[in-house]
């Protein structure tokens, strides 16, 4: 993994003007131990490896607590369940990595899969699939004109995009669900290739998509660039505009692609396909170590993320535990998850309070 | 009839009345019902529901933060509200709803400023949790309340629009007049400013996250009230309604303002809208619709003046 060469540390306002982050802080008083320690970057770390780490850790707990989690069909469901937020995730995390973010993924999904699920039995799985991500794509560019060109704040622009395409999806289906079971459609969604399942490798293409173009490509650097500082980049030259505009088509083409797959998956698709998508995806990419505030973050930890939401789920049902419950864990690791790097900045900054008690 | 001259006044005034006006006007002749005073009661007494949690929202919108967790923390105090009122009393268990509420908020408030996790993922944590507890506390069920009609004044009459009332006139004094209100919008304009001069943006950001919560219980309390039956499910979606209705009022995103009247209006001409389709038979379907083009549409011309304004100002 590569970082671009541009500033990139930092990007949460609250943190740059703390005390015990500002120069004072790094003068010859303090340690050697103490500035080992913070070369070492926890932040960086944690951010890239933290989830994967935990993921390693939830594995090999589950497999000792539950014999019937390590074979070989449950992994296979559990990487299969990962796929349908993940994908979608993507592209979140290409949105958030450049500062702004899209809440209308679940109205998008909705109306995407119920497109591929509609028009498969009659034009074929190819047609299904490219019309869902077209689909995906041109509300992307929706949301991308109305945030660039009218300058709208993402939140609002997709929160009313998310009541327009939600309510549109209802009339144009009329609140029907559109079923289809046809071999090669579904094969999609619940096929495997050897143990893996095929939602699960076009997940790992797309995150691999995705990586290529955040840490290969000039886009990419823009995305990072813009996350960090917008206007810093635009007097830089960045073409901040057509970057963010591409960005919300590229959030939209992920999103269709993984509706079509979940269609596939439940051979259907209904206007009110899955309440809370948006905020299930946006907790994924989150849980992930990208930040919020934008300018870090990265695919792998994406992945990380969206496979440990599915193991904990897949954990707690094969230990009959209550659907209800499983939701207050959900919260709870995200919490835990997110808490952990200003749990580490606090007791930084008491640290070095203790070795400078003068000031 | 008004003038363009006086229009154009009322328009910069606020954009939301203005569009309330016209939309009213409009369904008054499209539809003999509308302007009738039983019906002009319900399109309030809905307004008020989702008025009260937006009013909360103001207040945490112009402090820099939102709030994500409304929709369950109303869910989870009406169903605590709707067990605990055979067994204390109406008014104890109404009160206990409501300071629940604010408790959940308070833990929200804990959760940004000492776990220092941002706003959008500590509520939307809490959103999950205080959901999976409702619906744990509910074993998933109806809870109803039988014979208890004391509870049902909650959502009977003018008692939501009141306390709706009530609560704006409480708000714009806080805000407008106390020191708290001072802070809460130096916050939202500036934290580390605020921080640096001496506002003790914590404690300022518990108090905005308890009064959400607290008002977010509220509307719970009457959503549970109008079917005297508590349920996990109830109220879900209603965090982004809520943070609509304060955007339509025009309290902008970025915090450090807040426009109590318009959160009014905006809750208002959501409600009258939907209501006006409803009486032209037109398909729920369309609310929503119409709903997110009120929004984009409102935020474009916000957008249009301010490139005008900028446009003016620098030729």
């Amino acid at each position: 993994m590569i970082e671009p060469a541009l500033p990139v540390k930092s990007a949460n306002p609250l943190r740059t003007v703390r005390p015990a982050k500002t120069d004072e802080t790094v003068n010859p008083e303090v340690g050697q131990a103490s500035r080992a320690i913070r070369n070492l970057d926890w932040d960086l770390l944690w951010e890239k490896f933290g989830i994967a780490t935990v993921l390693a850790f939830v594995w090999i707990l589950a497999a000792l607590a539950t014999p019937r989690f390590a074979n070989l069909d449950n992994l296979a469901s559990v990487l299969r369940q990962s796929a349908f937020v993940g994908v979608a995730a993507v592209g979140m995390t290409i949105a958030i990595i450049a500062g702004t973010f899209d809440l209308s993924v679940g109205s998008t999904q909705a109306l995407s899969a119920w497109t591929a699920v509609a028009i498969a039995p009659y034009f074929g799985v190819l047609p299904a699939f490219i019309a869902a991500v077209a689909v995906g794509g041109t509300i992307g560019l929706l949301n991308g004109s109305l945030v660039v060109l009218v300058r709208i704040p993402a939140f609002i622009a997709t929160l009313g995009t998310m009541f327009l395409i939600s309510g549109l999806t209802f009339i144009l289906t009329n609140g029907q669900t559109a079923r289809f079971n046809g071999k090669d459609f579904v094969w999609w969604g619940n096929g495997l290739i050897g143990n893996i399942p095929v939602p699960f490798i076009l997940f790992l293409f797309c995150a691999a998509i995705g990586a290529f173009i955040l840490h290969r490509t000039s886009f990419g650097r823009y995305v990072f660039t813009i996350g960090s500082n917008a206007g810093a980049a635009y007097v830089a030259g960045v073409p901040v505009g057509r970057t963010i505009l591409f960005v919300f088509v590229v959030v939209g083409l992920f999103t269709g692609l993984g509706a079509a797959l979940l269609g596939s998956r439940l051979y259907s698709a209904g206007p009110g396909l899955e309440p809370g998508f948006e905020l299930n995806v946006i907790a994924t990419v989150v849980l992930g170590g990208t930040r919020l505030a934008g300018g870090r973050g990265s695919m792998f930890g994406t992945v990380a993320a969206a496979i440990l939401f599915a193991t904990l789920s897949n954990v707690l049902n094969l230990n009959h535990v209550d659907a209800f419950v499983q939701r207050v864990a959900v919260g709870l690791v995200l919490l835990l998850a997110l808490s952990v790097e200003g749990v580490r900045q606090r007791l930084v900054e008491r640290w070095n309070r203790r070795q400078r008690p003068s000031s | 009839m008004l003038s363009k001259r006086a229009v154009f006044a009322l328009f910069r005034l606020s954009p939301v009345g203005l569009t309330l006006l016209v939309v009213g006007v409009v369904f008054t002749l499209l539809t003999p019902t509308f302007l009738t005073l039983n019906n002009l009661l319900n399109v309030c007494t809905s307004a008020s529901v989702v008025a009260i949690v937006g009013l909360g929202m103001t207040l945490a919108i112009a402090s820099g933060n939102f709030d994500l967790s409304v929709g369950s923390t109303a869910a989870f105090a009406g169903c605590i509200t709707m067990s605990l009122v055979p067994q204390i009393g109406v008014m104890p268990a109404i009160v206990s709803g409501v300071l629940s509420g604010g408790l959940i908020g308070w833990v929200n408030g804990l959760i940004v400023t000492e776990l220092r996790v941002p706003a959008f993922i500590a509520t939307l944590g809490m959103l999950t949790i205080v959901r999976g507890a409702a619906l744990i506390y509910t074993r998933g069920r109806d809870i109803y309340l039988f014979g208890k009609t004391e509870y049902k004044m909650l959502s009977s009459g003018m008692t939501p629009v009141l306390l709706a009332l009530a609560l704006a006139v409480l708000f714009s004094v806080l805000l407008g007049q106390t020191r708290f209100g001072r802070h809460i919008l130096a916050t939202g304009s500036n934290i580390i400013s605020a921080r640096r001069v001496g506002v003790r943006t914590s404690y300022v950001l518990w108090g905005v996250f308890a009064i959400v919560g607290a008002t977010a219980a509220l509307s719970g309390l009457i959503l549970s009230a109008q079917v005297l039956t508590g349920n996990g499910r109830l109220a879900t979606g209603l965090e982004l309604s809520a943070i609509a209705v304060v955007v339509l009022g025009g309290t902008p995103l970025t915090g450090g303002k807040a426009s109590i009247p318009g959160t009014l209006l905006g809750s208002l001409l959501v409600a009258v809208i939907n209501n006006g389709l409803n009486l032209l038979n037109v398909s729920v379907f369309y609310q929503n619709v119409t709903l997110g083009l009120l929004l984009l549409g409102a935020l474009t011309l916000e957008a249009l003046a301010a490139h005008r304004t900028l446009n003016r100002a620098t030729a």
